[in-house]
C-alpha cells in the first residue's frame, strides 16, 4: 500500500463534509482523551462516538460513549451496530499501548486481534475513512539502516518484542483492509515517540530516573514527536482526505546523551554485552520501562523522514525534537518537586 | 499564599519567600523584585561558600526553567479551544492542597524574617505612597524603587545598624511597595491579594525577635544540605555527565556531525596530518569550489583514517576549504565508541538514500567503494584494488548527476596491515577482526598506526553529463564507468608507489 495509495494521496480532493460523525478507539489514551477535547471544539464535527472500556474524561456535549471491549471476541458484530446506529464517517483506531506491558497476552489480544475485530466491523459497514495510529519504532532500529527511514522501509522491529510484533501485525492487516476496500480513505500515521509535558510513558519514565541508563560507546540519533503536534497531526488526518503512510516526526535529531543532558539527568553507561541479559532481569523484575529487546534504541538509529507528511498531508510539526525534550523536562522537573502530579 | 497566584506560575518555588510571592501577583512586576531583592539578600543569608554556591545554580537555573513550557502549559490549560492535553497541569492549577503542601514544606526558615521590620517601617509607606498610587504597575513600580532607595539611606544613617539590617529594611519596604502597588491595581473581588496586608501585622508580631535565630538555623541546615549533596553518587554522576559533554555542541546536523567536537578533535587530526603521516596532496584543484562532487577512494587500515585525512586534507588545502561528508560502511557502526566518534566527526552510514539526501545540498561527498574487502585486505594485497562494489557510487553519480573525482590515497594501506582472521571473523561474526601485527598484542599501543608517509592525489573529474537519469539502469554503462574509476585510481596508485623511495619517505 505504500507506494500505490501515496501515488493516489493527491488525487483525493479536500472535501469539507457538514457535520461528519468521528468514531475513536481508545478513547481514555493519551491521544484519544486529548483529541475528543480538540474535537469537541471543532465545527465540523457533529458527533464524536467514543469506544473504550470506561467513559473518557474530556467527553462532552457531542461524545457519545459506548462500552467496547476489543479483546471480547464478538465485538466486532457490537461495534458494526454502533457504526450504522452512529453513521460514522470517519473511524479513528487509536487503540494500541503507549509502553510495554507485562500482560503480552492480553496486549495481543488488544492490539493485534482487536484490529481485527475493527476492520470487520468496518467491513461490515463501511466507513468513508479509516485512521490508524502506528509508530516509528516499528522499522527497529538496527545499524544498516538509513539516517532516514521513509515510508517505503519495511518494518523490522525486532521480532522477539511482543510489544511491537502486535503492532506490525495490526499494521499489516490494515494495510490488506486498504487493499480490499479501496473506497475507503485509509491513512496510516507513523509516530515517532510521543514527548511533552504530560504525556506518560515508557520514554518520559525513562528519561525521569535519576540515572538514565545508556550503552558505553553508543550514542545514537534520536528523534520526537511533541504531544501537541501529535495531536495536530491526528486531527490534520481526520479533516482532510489523503491516504497513505505517513511518518510524522519533529524536525531535527539528537543524540541520546544529549536528549539526556537535555533533560537535566545523568547517564549511567552500561558495557553493551551486558546490557541485554541485565535488561532481561531488571524487565522481569519489573525495574525497568520497557524489555530487553529496547536495548536495540539505545544502540543503533532509528529516525524516520517527515517528507512525506510534509508534502502530501501538509503536515508542520510546531516543535523540534530539541524542542520537545526541553517541554518534556521543564514539567518532569515540576514533577521532580511534585508541584504535578506524576 | 493564594491559590491564584499558585496557579498562575507553579514556578513560584524558585523564590525565596512566600509572601512576597502573593504580594506580587503579576508576572511582568516579580522579575523587578526578584533581582533587586536577591543580590542584597544573599551575603546576609548565606555566608557558607557552599550554599551560596548552590544558590547561585539554582538561579541560573531557575529562568531555564521558567522559559520552557510556563507559559504554554497554563494559557493552554485556559483557553480550552488550544489544546485540551493539558488536564494534568490544570488539575495541579486547580487543586490548591496538593500543590501548596510541597510549597510551604520547602520556604518555612525564612517566611518569618521580612515581616518584623515591616511594622517598623510603617512611616516610610506612607512617605511613598503617593508614588505607588500611579496608575500603571510597572513603571510605577520602578519608579517608586528608585524613591524608595533614598530615604532608607537617609534612616539608618548611625553606625549600628549593620549592612545586614539596612539591607532587610529596604526589603521589607519594597515588599509593602508591592503590595501596595498590587492592591491599587487590582479592583477584581475574585483576587485574594489584597487581603495579604492585613495579614502582616499579625505575622510580624508572632514572629518576634527570634529572626537571627531562625536565619542560624537556616544558614545551617544549607550548609549540612550542601554537604550531604557532596556526598551523594547523584552529584558525581551529575559532573561526570559535565564533563563528559564538555566537548559537545548543543545540536548536531541531520546526520550527526557536532561542529564543537569536530572542533576539539581537530588539533588531534592535524597532527596526525601533518606531523605523523606527512601527508602531501596533488591536483586539489581538480575538486570544484562548488556544487556537490563524489569522491571515490581506496579503502584499507583496520582503523578507517581515510576517511579523517581526505577531510582534513579537503579542509586544509583546497581554496574553498570544502566540508568533506564521508560514507562509512556499516561495521563501523557496529564498534563503540569508534562508530559514534567517527559519525560525530562527519561519517554517515553507507548507503543510497543517505548519499542522496547528502548530495541534495550540494555537498562533498567521500566513498569507499572497496568497503569492508578494503579494509580486510592483507599487507601483501596492498594497493591492489578489490571489486569497486555493484557500482553503487556510479548509480549514485548518474542519478544525481554528480561528477566522479578519482582519488588515490598511498600510505594507509601500510598504516594498519591486517593478518589474516577471515575464520575467526566468521565465529564472531563480524565483518572484521582487526587483529594486526601490533593489535592486540600491544594493547591500546597496538593502535598506533605505521607513521607511513601518505600521498593523496586528486585525479581530474570524471563527468557524467553525457548521460541522463535513466542510464543508471543501464547496468552495460555503470561496469563501464566503474572500471575508468578503477582503472584511474589504480594506475595513479601504481605510479605513486613506484615512484616513492621507501614507506617512509
Amino acid at each position: 500500500m505504500t507506494d500505490s495509495t501515496g501515488a493516489r494521496g493527491r488525487a483525493v480532493a479536500r472535501t469539507p463534509r457538514a457535520r461528519r460523525t468521528v468514531a475513536l478507539t481508545g478513547a481514555v489514551g493519551f491521544l484519544g482523551r486529548n483529541l475528543i477535547g480538540l474535537l469537541e471544539d471543532d465545527d465540523r464535527i457533529g458527533r464524536i462516538v467514543a469506544l473504550d472500556v470506561e467513559q473518557p474524561t474530556t467527553a462532552g456535549r457531542k461524545t457519545r460513549f459506548y462500552k467496547v471491549d476489543l479483546t471480547q471476541p464478538t465485538v466486532d458484530a457490537r461495534m458494526a451496530e454502533i457504526l450504522a446506529a452512529e453513521g460514522v464517517d470517519t473511524f479513528l483506531h487509536l487503540a494500541f499501548l503507549a509502553s510495554p506491558t507485562y500482560a503480552s497476552a492480553w496486549a495481543h489480544e488488544l492490539e493485534s486481534v482487536g484490529t481485527m475485530h475493527v476492520l470487520n466491523a468496518c467491513r461490515e459497514r463501511p466507513v468513508r475513512k479509516f485512521i490508524l495510529w502506528s509508530q516509528t519504532i516499528l522499522y527497529g532500529a538496527r545499524p544498516s539502516n538509513p539516517n532516514f527511514l521513509t515510508e517505503s522501509h519495511k518494518l523490522e522491529g525486532n521480532r522477539e518484542s511482543r510489544f511491537l510484533v502486535d503492532k506490525i501485525e495490526a499494521e499489516a492487516v490494515v494495510q490488506r483492509f486498504a487493499r480490499q476496500m479501496p473506497q475507503t480513505v485509509v491513512t496510516v500515521l507513523r509516530m515517532a515517540p510521543i514527548l511533552g509535558p504530560t504525556v506518560r510513558n515508557y520514554l518520559s519514565r525513562y528519561l525521569g530516573r535519576r540515572l538514565v541508563p545508556t550503552l558505553m560507546g553508543y550514542d545514537p540519533l534520536m528523534q520526537f514527536l511533541h504531544e501537541v503536534d501529535a495531536l495536530a497531526a491526528l486531527k490534520l488526518a481526520t479533516m482532510s482526505d489523503v491516504p497513505g503512510v505517513f511518518n510524522i516526526v519533529g524536525d531535527g535529531v539528537l543524540p541520546l546523551h544529549k536528549v539526556i543532558e537535555l533533560a537535566g539527568r545523568s547517564n549511567w553507561p552500561v558495557p553493551a554485552p551486558v546490557a541485554k541479559p541485565a535488561a532481561s532481569l531488571l524487565w522481569a523484575a519489573q525495574l525497568l520501562e520497557a524489555p530487553s529487546s529496547w536495548v536495540d534504541y539505545l544502540r543503533w538509529i532509528c529516525v524516520a523522514d517527515g517528507e512525506r507528511a510534509r508534502k502530501q498531508l501538509e503536515f508542520r510539526p510546531a516543535f523540534t525534537t530539541r524542542e520537545a525534550v526541553l517541554d518534556y523536562a521543564g514539567a518532569q522537573r515540576l514533577r521532580d518537586a511534585r508541584l504535578l502530579r506524576a | 499564599m493564594t491559590k491564584k497566584v499558585l496557579g498562575s506560575d507553579p514556578f513560584t518555588r524558585e523564590g525565596d519567600d512566600e509572601s512576597k510571592e502573593s504580594e506580587a501577583p503579576r508576572p511582568s512586576k516579580r522579575p523587578g523584585a526578584k533581582s533587586s531583592k536577591r543580590p542584597s539578600a544573599r551575603p546576609s543569608k548565606r555566608p557558607s561558600a557552599k550554599a551560596s554556591a548552590g544558590e547561585k545554580q539554582e538561579i541560573t537555573r531557575a529562568p531555564k526553567a521558567a522559559k520552557v513550557p510556563a507559559e504554554a502549559l497554563i494559557d493552554m490549560d485556559a483557553s480550552s479551544d488550544a489544546v485540551a492535553p493539558l488536564e494534568l497541569t490544570s488539575d495541579a492549577a486547580s487543586d490548591p492542597t496538593a500543590a501548596n503542601a510541597p510549597i510551604a514544606a520547602s520556604e518555612p526558615p525564612e517566611a518569618p524574617q521580612a515581616a518584623p521590620i515591616k511594622s517598623s517601617n510603617a512611616d516610610e509607606d506612607s512617605a511613598i505612597d503617593d508614588v505607588g498610587a500611579e496608575a500603571s504597575v510597572s513603571p510605577a513600580t520602578s519608579e517608586a524603587l528608585a524613591n524608595a532607595d533614598a530615604p532608607a539611606e537617609a534612616s539608618a544613617p548611625e553606625p549600628e545598624g549593620s549592612i545586614e539590617d539596612k539591607i532587610r529594611a529596604l526589603e521589607s519596604q519594597l515588599d509593602v511597595l508591592l503590595a501596595r502597588a498590587g492592591r491599587e491595581r487590582t479592583p477584581d473581588p475574585h483576587d485574594e491579594v489584597a487581603l495579604v496586608p492585613d495579614e502582616l501585622p499579625a505575622r510580624s508580631a508572632q514572629g518576634g525577635g527570634t529572626v537571627r535565630e531562625a536565619q542560624r538555623a537556616a544558614t545551617d541546615e544549607e550548609t549540612q544540605d550542601s554537604t550531604s549533596d557532596i556526598a551523594t553518587g547523584e552529584f558525581y554522576a551529575k559532573q561526570w555527565g559535565r564533563v563528559a559533554l564538555r566537548d559537545r555542541a548543543e545540536d548536531v546536523d541531520e546526520f550527526g556531525l557536532d561542529e564543537q567536537f569536530s572542533a576539539t578533535a581537530r588539533p588531534l587530526i592535524d597532527a596526525l596530518y601533518t606531523k605523523w603521516w606527512r601527508v602531501e596532496t596533488h591536483g586539489i584543484e581538480n575538486v570544484p569550489d562548488a556544487g556537490r562532487v563524489i569522491l571515490c577512494a581506496n579503502h584499507a587500515g583496520a582503523v578507517p583514517y581515510d576517511g579523517l585525512m581526505l577531510a582534513a586534507a579537503l579542509r586544509r588545502e583546497h581554496p574553498a576549504r570544502r566540508p568533506l561528508r564521508w560514507l562509512a560502511d556499516d561495521f563501523v557502526f557496529h564498534f563503540p565508541f569508534m562508530g559514534v566518534a567517527l559519525n560525530r566527526l562527519g561519517a554517515v552510514r553507507a548507503c543510497q538514500e543517505n548519499a542522496e539526501r547528502l548530495l541534495r545540498t550540494s555537498t562533498v561527498v567521500g566513498v569507499f567503494p572497496e568497503g569492508v574487502k578494503g579494509v580486510s585486505k592483507s599487507y601483501r594485497e596492498r594497493y591492489q584494488l578489490q571489486r569497486f562494489g555493484r557500482g553503487g557510487h556510479i548509480k549514485l553519480a548518474l542519478r544525481t548527476r554528480t561528477p566522479i573525482v578519482p582519488v588515490a590515497i598511498v600510505g594507509s594501506e601500510e598504516t594498519h596491515p591486517m593478518l589474516p582472521t577471515g575464520p575467526l571473523a566468521k565465529l564472531l561474526n563480524l565483518p572484521i577482526v582487526p587483529v594486526t601485527p601490533t593489535f592486540p598484542w600491544f594493547g591500546a599501543l597496538g593502535l598506533v598506526p605505521l607513521p607511513a608517509k601518505w600521498s593523496i592525489s586528486f585525479l581530474p573529474p570524471i563527468s557524467v553529463d553525457g548521460y541522463d537519469e535513466k542510464s543508471a539502469d543501464d547496468e552495460l554503462l555503470v561496469g563501464r564507468l566503474n572500471e575508468k574509476v578503477r582503472a584511474a585510481i589504480q594506475d595513479e596508485l601504481d605510479a605513486r608507489v613506484r615512484q616513492r623511495r621507501s614507506l617512509f619517505r
